[in-house]
């Protein structure tokens, strides 16, 4: 495939949408305060949303809801490392073995 | 350069540090798929310079390779991003007392990791120099090695297999940034609901089902936080 100089536009525009909501409030500083109740409301976000990108990620294979599947094996591993342990790389080597494990060991 | 931006930049790195493992993968996988979409290396390392997010990258690879109209790519990547207006409005507290150029570039180096480890403490201490370290050395990390490891990701294209499911350490990532949080009982609530959500309406166009996973998310967290409050009034 070919792409022309029309995609360097693009790559901008796709920038400027990435940007534009992450700068938003942290430019606009102090001209623009969010009432105490929504900040109270913020503090729950980032645990919302990391939730939001992972547990489809460990429950959907080819668009189906599958609770049984390697990925979601190894995020339970994954959690139980970072619960049981402070070393903060073993969620990774633990994650990584279990997933790897059931693919080629058991080859689910 | 002030010596609190030192302090702090040096323990918003060390703190960051374990996590940043996980962008490694998840920038491999972005300059395969940049290549695999018929990018040329140089317009690859392009996009992951201009654009610098990895999820609208990812997302919006589809739409230009199938040469969709230009609105619609924009629209998804706006969509794919809209979670950082509510990250950006939590955290711009801690920049109070700096430039606008120090936070113009510290809004287009937001991402999830970053925010999740500075939050607290950008909110919580006095020093703008401080903070501003805290803040930029782990995201100034980050951007470093996505763009180094998705140049070695668009140079290896051709010789990493796609078995080994790399792409998964950054899954394990977001994994060791949410288990703390869980641990208060209004934040579990908060992360099941926005996951149970985001999974059943993964349907709805645009990717919108983890727009509206994440403020139900946070509706359900923040009830729980008040009815918590309320039982323990005598």
């Amino acid at each position: 495939m070919n792409f022309d100089a029309s995609l360097w536009l693009v790559f901008i525009l796709i920038g400027l949408a990435t940007t534009l909501p992450r700068a938003s409030f942290i430019v606009l500083g102090n001209r623009v305060t969010l009432p105490g109740v929504v900040q109270r409301a913020l503090r729950y976000a980032p645990a919302a949303a990391l939730a939001a990108i992972v547990v489809p990620d460990l429950l959907i294979v080819g668009n189906e809801l599958q609770v049984f599947n390697p990925k979601l094996a190894a995020g339970c591993a994954a959690v139980a490392a970072s619960t049981l342990w402070r070393n903060p790389w073993l969620p990774f080597i633990a994650g990584m073995t279990v997933l790897l494990g059931l693919r080629f060991g058991l080859g689910l | 350069m002030t010596s609190s931006f030192r302090t702090g930049a040096r323990e918003g790195f060390t703190a960051f540090l374990p996590l940043s493992v996980g962008l490694v993968p998840w920038a491999l996988v972005m300059g395969m798929a940049m290549i695999s979409t018929g990018f040329s290396p140089l317009q690859a390392m392009g996009m992951s310079v201009i654009v610098f997010a990895g999820t609208a990258q990812l997302g919006t690879l589809p739409l230009i390779a199938a040469e969709a109209p230009i609105w619609l790519i924009i629209m998804t990547a706006l969509a794919l991003n809209l979670r950082f207006v509510i990250f950006s409005a939590a955290i711009a507290p801690g920049f109070r007392g700096t430039r606008l150029a120090e936070r113009w570039l510290a809004g287009h180096l937001l991402t999830d990791g970053v925010f999740a480890v500075c939050l607290d403490k950008m909110l919580h201490n006095n020093d703008p120099r401080w903070r501003l370290g805290y803040f930029l050395a782990p995201a100034a990390w980050s951007w470093l090695l996505w763009q180094v490891f998705a140049l070695i990701g668009i140079l290896a294209a051709a010789y990493i297999p796609r078995q080994w499911s790399l792409e998964f350490m950054a899954t394990i990532a977001l994994i060791v940034l949410l288990v703390p949080m869980a641990r208060v009982r209004p934040m579990l609530i908060a992360a099941i609901i926005g996951g149970t959500s985001a999974t059943l309406l993964r349907n709805l166009p645009l990717r919108l089902g983890v727009i509206v996973g994440i403020c139900a998310g946070i509706a359900a967290g923040f009830a729980a936080e008040n009815i918590e409050h309320r039982n323990k009034q005598p």
